[in-house]
Order: structure tokens, then C-alpha cells, then sequence
């Protein structure tokens, strides 16, 4: 940064601020009308501070009796759901992109290929599967099939292609098993990806609804979604709950991501002392 | 209700479930809920009913479903509005309609923006099937296949189109901001619209100094015409606790459970001897919505409502917006949803 | 003594292969179970008439679930609605991602608050994002009151269908961006500072450093990035879903390939068909794909 002149500096600060202001502005209108009855929401003034403040929407949706309930699911499921793919996907992608075997390059077209294939078709087969398995209203059945997932293989995999093999080649003659390498070698190194892995999974799972809505009916089953989605009226949206409700669902994805944040910052730190 | 399907599919879909009437005929072709006939007692009081209501839910003799509650269209109008502009009772007739219109619409600063337009409408079948009858016109025929784009049938809807396009007197809830009709009606946007029960618990709850009154849906071509939405409790003929299920059914549409359910007015009962107890014949907002069942058109299209309704909406949208005129985007729209509708059979 | 090398080889390719299946297990359990027997019941499907409620009955039709998807208007004009919408939300989304992540990782003041500023598209919802866009869009909404001001020609952004698809396209690179910015500014932290010292030494700028050893070095993840967007954006379905109400109007300006999937399968239970449709849609991503495989070059796949 240090070499830019002042008015460089500057325009690229403008540029970064009225960004900013482009992606704030929708999330602090959502969270001000959070705090608006909906006759506010409705009515046809802008304001963009709440003009009548109130906790209503939130205290309804905190007072729905299975609240608890339905983000202890969410928890369960999306955490038990991020560090399985991390494991996984880390591995699957580590084996496509740095090991010789017998029929890779098939493997690794099959799942770019499989992501081609739209949700929509799979969902009914694979609530059949689901059924066989006796899976409908459990964790299992959730956590599952969504512990691997095709995009993030791919994603590994991309990481992992320009990985130093003098490391690898190092940890094999120190006598490393190929996964105490992954494990103790390669892992480590990757915690840029595994970063953004973990953030971009932990939200797919979190915000899922495609496939609970078809296998979860029990509403003591049901995830965060699913129970804040009874709040959409068939004839009437209830902008004020729906509003809240976003907030409830956005705000741990942004703690993940923020906490995460810490292990880009920290290279960014090490490397601009460095130079 | 696309959940339900799935879980037909799979056999895990509960004993009792409800049912909308435009989904009950696929379902009831199918052979995937149990009729009902041999479990209704005298007792039970059929007759109580509402005819019209009972019918979306009948194949052959055979009753697939007990409607447990319902809603009709009515006219709402802004009073306020209708004293400015001089008017002293609601449109009676459709022509009475487009005149006020005329009236309400408002242009306050006259910066070319319309500010309040007479009338806010809904362009989508499920509001508008019942104009394609008025002049004698058909949305489906018998078999199922659409059959709105006769020439009878277009007579109502261009009279929507005309006002719209050229009288520029109606306007769409996203023309002005609003994401629904009752929005539009609510912030003043819209100085009558026609809408359902919903309306009533919405504006008491979100523009409660509004002061509005409800009418029956003005007649076309003298015909007096509305539509009506309604639910029933259905059983699910995989179930293994049939008589326990229709004890269930029994209870929430008989007369004591379904007064406790439609007290609140957030829904109209389908007994009449409950709308009765209930007085809502006589409550000065939902009379004119009871008084439209008996002649209402049930939104119900065939076992394929999903071709019939996306066809027509994505061609009648069209024309509103002045891309095609009428006669030809109806009949485009009416083959390709009886192209869809043949390779589904 | 040449057969013994032979055997040696032969060995170690097995026992590697032991190891990269190893590696491998869980996942391709997990996929063929959950993501490959259910496409392949679809493939069956494509070629079947089937009636799957009250009792499953299946009746073979042969290709002609893809003869009436080649006779079906519809199914074109969605594919070319949807291929308008990748040729410009692709490069766009992808350009805009590189531009944040690399802003942000070079050093500005108050990193950590501008890269959770620029993430907060990506998870606001859906629902909401709609709503707001309705509010800036509507003929008397923000972006019309603004053009009124500056004197440019207003539009009706949400009704009239020239301009209805391009509202959705900067919704959606404006909302996607993000999310590959994440994984750009973790592609960024994996390039080991010394070679950019190296080329500094060498007397490279801030600008040649950039295009001679940042981007190449990025290039595995950018194939990601353009692969994934391809198959988002082709797999388009919440926002016309929203905007036309599951119509895919006005006339047919909104539908999408897998809105009229959606159309078939959820609303009127025509598995069959809609597989097929499914299929075609597969067979062009894939296709596409490849072909980008093949020029992003062979070095950087292998």
C-alpha cells in the first residue's frame, strides 16, 4: 500500500466505502425492519430507523414453544455436517489432486458431473432411500447424506493441485504414512481453504430447506427454517417475523465467519511484517 | 402441498391431512384418499354443509373430503375515497366499476404519477376465473383441458385489460411498490380491491384507522360471480388407524370444533349452522363474503391445475403489459397447457 | 531384472491405488448411495412413463420423452433465457470476486471489517434480498426515483420483461460474489510470499506481479469458480421462482430450465419428462465444463 500517492489511496478508499454501502444497506434495512411492526413495514413511508421500535417479533419467535428445540436441530446438524465434510472432502479432494490410483481422472468426472444434475430430479429418489432406510424425522437422515459433498471435493481438490510435492516427499522419507502426511502435513498447510470450506458448508447446511421441508414433519424434528417458515402466511407475509427471523438465521453464519476470519487475517499479518 | 405429494409417494404422509380444493382432483383420480361416504353418520349432519363446498371434494358419488373452512371474494372499498370523490354506495355492477374507477384515481400533485388508482387487481387465474365464466365462457371442460380462450370466455377479461391498459384506472401490487393486493388497499394505493377473508385480521392488525367497507364482487354481464377458496380434511387411505382418523375429522368439521376453530374470524365456517351461531351472515364485513358461496366458482381446474395456471399467467401478464393483444396470448396459452396436459395423461 | 522392476511397479501402482481408494471410501460411499443411485433412478425415469402415486406403475416409452422435449418451445426458450444469464452473470460475478479478494488482501486498513462488510450479501436470505429488490425496482421505487432525478429514462424493472431477467442477473452477482471471494481470499493465502519477493527482485510492479504470478497461480481455483458459477447460474430457479411467482411470465421471459423442471415434477408429478429435461441441462453443463477444462489447459489439471 505504502507505494500508492495519496490520491490513489484515497479513490480506492472512496471505491471500498460506496461497496460497503451497496452490501450494508440491505442487511441494516432487513435489521431495522426487524424492530418495525409490520403496520410500519407496510405502511407506505420510508423510514429507515424504526419509528414505533419493538422487540415483538423477536419476542414472538423466541416465545414459539419449540424455539430451543428447533436451533438445538439446526446445531446439531450443521455442525456435525461441517466437520465431517471438512474431514472428507479434504480427503477425497487430496486424493484426487496429489495421489496415483486406478481410475482418478473417472472419479473426478463423475463429480463434476453429478453436480450438473439439478436437486429437483434427485429429491423424490432420495426420499425413497431415505424411507428404505427408516431415515425420515432423524439426524441421520440429514447429516448423512450431506456429510460429503461434490462441490467441495472439487474445491479441495483445486487447493490442493499447486501443494509444494517437496513437503510430501519429505514427510514419506521421514517414514509418514500417506495419512499421517494429510494429516500432519498437508492439513496444516491448508488452513486458508479449510476456512472457507468450513464457513461456505456450515452455511449451505444451516440455510438448507429444500431437502427438511420433503423428510422432516415432526416439528420437534423440524430445523430453524423449517419452524420460523410457519410464520409465512398462505394469504398474508408477515414481513416483521420474516424479517427477525432472517436475523436470527444470518447472525451465527456471520460469528462463523467473522471467528474464522482470524486465520486469513493472521497470515496477512505475518507475511506484510515480513515484507 | 407439494410436500404431501412426495410423501404419498412414499407412503409417509399422516392419517389426516387438509387438502386444497384445486389440488383434490389429482389426488382423488389417483386413488390415494380413502372415501368417506360409509363413515359419515346422520349425525354428522352433511346436509349442513355448503353444497358448493362439498362438490370440490366429490368423485362419483364418492366424498374424499369434509371442507373445513373457506373464503370468497368481496369487494373492498376505501370510504373515505368513495365520499371524496362524491360517491355514496359501492359499484354494483362491473360498468358501475370502471365509471368509479374513473373517479378514484387520483393524481394528486399531477406530476403524471398516479398516486391512487381506482381499482387494484391481482392478474393471475386463481382471482380472475370467475370473469372468464360471467359471459358464459369455460376455464376447463370436463376432461380437464383448458378451454378459457374462447370467445366467450375472453369477454370479461378484456374488460380487466381495457381498464388497465387503456382507462389506466387498475394497477398491479408491484406497479406501486406493494407486495400484495391488501398492501396496495391498505396504504391507500388502491381505492377498492378485491380480496378474501384474509383481509380483515390483516387490515385490523396492520392499518387499523382504515376505514373501508365490503360489498359482493360487482356482477358482469348481470351474472353475479366470485370465486371461493377452500380446504377440507381428507384421509390419507393408507392409513392404519382409519376409524380413530375419522373420529379426528369428524370432531374438527362437526359444529362444536369447527365454532372453537372459526371464532376468531381468521376463517369462515363451512356449516351453515355455525355461520349462523356465529352471526357472520349478519357481521357488517363478512356478510357480502357469505353471501357469495352460494353462487362462487370453486378454484378448481382439472387434474392438472399447475399447466392451466402457469399457461395462463404467463401469457395474461403479457398482455397487460401491452406485448400481445388478448385473443392470440390466450390461445397460445390455452395449446400449451393442453399440450402439457395430454403428455401427462 | 527387468521383470523385477515390472512387479515393483505393478506393486506400488496397487498399493498406491490402496491408498488414493482409502482416501477416497467414505466419500464415494456416501455418493453413490445418496447422490448417484438416486440420479440413476432418474436416468431410468427419462425413459419411462410413470404414474408414482396410489402405486407405483412405470410404462417404457423409449426416447419419446426426449422426442417431445426436442418438439417443446418452451424448453428453448428457458435454455436460451438461461444461457443469456450465464454468459453474463458468469464472467461478471467472477471478475467482481477476484477485484474484492484481491483488494482485500492486499493490505488495506481495516481488513477484517470490510471482508465481513462485502460477505454480508451472501447471507442475507433469499426472501429478504427479494423483498428489497422489489422495494429499489418497482416503477415508483428507488432506481426509478433516482434515474427521474438524473434525468434518464425510467422502466418498469420488475414488469416488463426486457429488463425483468437483468434484475435478477445484478441481484445475483451482486449476492454471489461474495461467496468466491471467500474462496479467492483462501487461494490467495495459500501463495507463499517469497515468490513474490522473487519477482520483485526482478523488478516486476504491483500490476506485473499480479498478472504474471497471482493469476496463473490462481488458476486451478479460478477454474472452480467459472465451473461452479456455470452450474449455479444454469441451475437458476429461486429468483424467477419469486419474481414471476412460478410462472416463469411474462411470457415465458423469466422461465428457466429447472423452474420448468420444477413446473413438471412438484406440480403435476411428470418424473419422466422432467428427467429428461433434467438430462439435457446435465449434458450441457458438462459439456461446457470440458471444454472450459480443456482451455484453462492440461498442465494445471493434472
Amino acid at each position: 500500500m505504502s507505494q500508492l500517492r495519496f490520491w490513489q489511496q484515497s479513490i480506492l478508499y472512496l471505491l471500498l466505502t460506496l461497496y460497503a454501502i451497496l452490501t450494508l444497506i440491505p442487511f441494516l434495512w432487513a435489521l431495522s425492519a426487524s424492530f418495525k411492526p409490520l403496520s410500519e413495514i407496510v405502511s407506505d413511508s420510508i423510514h429507515f430507523l424504526p419509528q414505533q421500535f419493538t422487540l415483538e417479533n423477536y419476542h414472538q419467535i423466541f416465545s414459539q414453544p419449540l424455539f430451543l428445540r428447533w436451533l438445538l436441530n439446526s446445531v446439531i446438524i450443521a455442525t456435525s455436517v461441517t466437520l465431517l465434510n471438512l474431514l472428507l472432502n479434504s480427503m477425497a479432494g487430496y486424493a484426487l489432486a496429489r495421489l496415483q490410483f486406478f481410475g482418478k481422472q473417472f472419479w473426478f468426472f463423475l463429480i463434476l458431473a453429478v453436480l450438473a444434475v439439478p436437486a429437483q430430479v434427485t429429491l423424490i429418489p432420495m426420499f425413497l432411500i431415505l424411507k428404505t432406510f427408516g431415515w425420515l424425522n432423524s439426524y441421520q437422515g440429514m447429516i448423512v447424506p450431506a456429510m460429503v459433498n461434490a462441490t467441495f471435493i472439487f474445491l479441495m481438490r483445486q487447493f490442493f493441485i499447486n501443494f509444494p510435492k517437496e513437503l510430501e516427499e519429505a514427510a514419506t522419507l521421514d517414514g509418514l504414512t500417506p495419512f499421517q502426511t494429510f494429516w500432519h502435513i498437508v492439513l496444516p498447510l491448508a488452513k486458508p481453504a479449510l476456512t472457507a470450506q468450513a464457513i461456505l458448508v456450515f452455511m449451505g447446511s444451516w440455510n438448507n430447506f429444500l431437502l427438511p421441508v420433503v423428510i422432516l414433519f415432526d416439528p420437534e424434528m423440524f430445523t430453524l427454517p423449517l419452524g420460523l417458515n410457519t410464520f409465512k402466511g398462505q394469504y398474508i407475509s408477515y414481513w416483521n417475523y420474516i424479517m427477525a427471523a432472517s436475523m436470527i438465521f444470518t447472525l451465527p453464519v456471520l460469528g462463523i465467519y467473522a471467528f474464522f476470519n482470524r486465520y486469513f487475517i493472521q497470515s496477512v499479518t505475518f507475511t506484510g511484517s515480513k515484507g | 402441498m407439494d410436500v404431501i405429494k412426495t410423501r404419498l409417494i412414499g407412503d409417509a404422509a399422516p392419517d389426516v391431512f387438509f387438502l386444497d380444493a384445486l389440488e383434490a382432483p389429482f389426488l382423488m383420480e389417483n386413488n390415494v384418499l380413502e372415501p368417506l361416504n360409509s363413515y359419515i353418520t346422520p349425525d354428522f349432519d352433511l346436509a349442513d354443509i355448503e353444497e358448493t363446498l362439498l362438490r370440490p371434494f366429490t368423485l362419483q358419488n364418492q366424498i374424499f373430503g369434509i371442507p373445513k373452512d373457506y373464503s370468497t371474494l368481496a369487494l373492498f372499498y376505501n370510504k373515505q375515497a368513495f365520499v371524496d370523490a362524491g360517491l355514496d354506495h359501492p359499484p354494483v355492477t362491473w360498468d358501475e366499476l370502471l365509471v368509479d374507477a374513473k373517479q378514484l384515481t387520483l393524481d394528486r400533485n399531477q406530476n403524471g404519477r398516479i398516486d391512487r388508482y381506482g381499482l387494484g387487481m391481482i392478474p393471475e387465474l386463481a382471482r380472475q376465473a370467475y370473469l372468464i365464466r360471467s359471459f358464459g365462457g369455460q376455464v376447463v371442460d370436463k376432461q380437464g383441458y383448458a378451454t378459457f380462450a374462447s370467445d366467450a370466455g375472453l369477454v370479461g377479461l378484456e374488460s380487466l385489460v381495457t381498464q388497465y391498459r387503456d382507462d389506466r384506472t387498475s394497477a398491479r401490487p408491484i406497479d406501486v411498490g406493494a407486495n400484495s393486493g391488501i398492501e396496495m388497499f391498505g396504504q391507500g394505493k388502491a381505492a377498492m380491491a378485491i380480496e378474501g377473508n384474509w383481509a380483515i385480521p390483516f387490515f385490523q392488525d396492520t392499518f387499523p384507522n382504515l376505514e373501508y367497507g365490503t360489498a359482493e364482487v360487482p356482477r358482469m354481464n348481470n351474472q353475479p360471480g366470485t370465486m371461493v377458496y377452500t380446504v377440507a380434511y381428507v384421509m390419507n387411505r393408507q392409513s392404519q388407524h382409519k376409524s380413530e382418523a375419522w373420529e379426528l375429522m369428524a370432531y374438527l368439521t362437526g359444529k362444536t370444533g369447527m365454532e372453537q376453530w372459526t371464532r376468531s374470524g381468521l376463517a369462515l365456517p363451512t356449516r351453515k349452522s355455525v355461520a349462523e351461531t356465529l352471526q357472520y351472515d349478519h357481521d357488517p364485513l363478512r356478510s357480502a363474503l357469505v353471501a357469495g358461496v352460494s353462487y362462487a366458482m370453486p378454484w378448481q381446474v382439472g387434474n392438472y391445475p399447475a399447466a392451466v395456471m402457469n399457461q395462463f399467467n404467463n401469457q395474461f401478464i403479457s398482455v397487460m403489459l401491452g406485448e400481445q393483444s388478448l385473443q392470440p396470448a390466450m390461445l397460445r396459452a390455452q395449446e400449451q397447457a393442453n399440450q402439457q396436459i395430454k403428455a401427462a395423461e | 531384472m527387468r521383470l523385477q522392476n515390472r512387479q515393483k511397479y505393478i506393486h506400488s501402482l496397487l498399493r498406491e491405488s490402496a491408498i488414493g481408494y482409502g482416501f477416497m471410501a467414505p466419500t464415494l460411499l456416501v455418493l453413490a448411495v445418496f447422490v448417484v443411485l438416486p440420479i440413476l433412478y432418474a436416468v431410468f425415469l427419462a425413459f419411462q412413463k410413470v404414474q408414482l402415486l396410489g402405486g407405483i406403475e412405470y410404462e417404457f416409452v423409449g426416447l419419446r420423452n426426449f422426442a417431445r422435449l426436442m418438439a417443446d418451445d418452451r424448453v428453448w426458450i428457458a435454455l436460451r433465457n438461461t444461457a443469456e444469464y450465464v454468459a453474463i452473470v458468469v464472467p461478471s460475478q467472477t471478475v467482481l470476486a477476484l477485484i474484492l479478494a484481491t483488494t482485500l488482501n492486499a493490505g488495506v486498513r481495516g481488513q477484517t471489517g470490510w471482508r465481513i462488510l462485502y460477505f454480508l450479501p451472501t447471507i442475507t436470505s433469499s426472501a429478504v434480498l427479494t423483498l428489497i429488490f422489489m422495494w429499489i425496482y418497482n416503477t415508483n421505487g428507488l432506481l426509478n426515483q433516482f434515474l427521474a432525478f438524473i434525468r434518464l429514462p425510467t422502466y418498469n424493472w420488475i414488469g416488463d420483461p426486457a429488463v425483468a431477467l437483468k434484475g435478477i442477473m445484478i441481484m445475483n452477482i451482486w449476492s454471489t460474489a461474495p461467496f468466491f471471494m471467500v474462496i479467492y481470499l483462501a487461494a490467495l493465502q495459500e501463495i507463499p510470499q517469497s515468490i513474490y519477493e522473487a519477482a520483485k527482485i526482478d523488478g516486476a510492479n504491483a500490476w506485473q506481479q499480479f498478472w504474471y504470478v497471482t493469476l496463473p497461480l490462481l488458476k486451478p481455483v479460478t477454474f472452480f469458480v467459472v465451473a461452479m458459477g456455470i452450474i449455479g447460474t444454469f441451475q437458476l430457479f429461486d429468483q424467477s421462482y419469486i419474481f414471476s411467482n412460478g410462472s416463469g411470465g411474462p411470457n415465458n421471459a423469466t422461465l428457466t430450465i429447472v423452474l420448468l423442471i420444477y413446473q413438471y415434477v412438484f406440480r403435476d408429478l411428470q418424473m419422466g419428462y422432467a428427467a429428461a429435461i433434467a438430462f439435457l441441462l446435465a449434458a450441457i453443463i458438462i459439456t461446457i465444463t470440458l471444454l472450459q477444462q480443456w482451455l484453462f489447459g492440461k498442465q494445471t489439471m493434472n
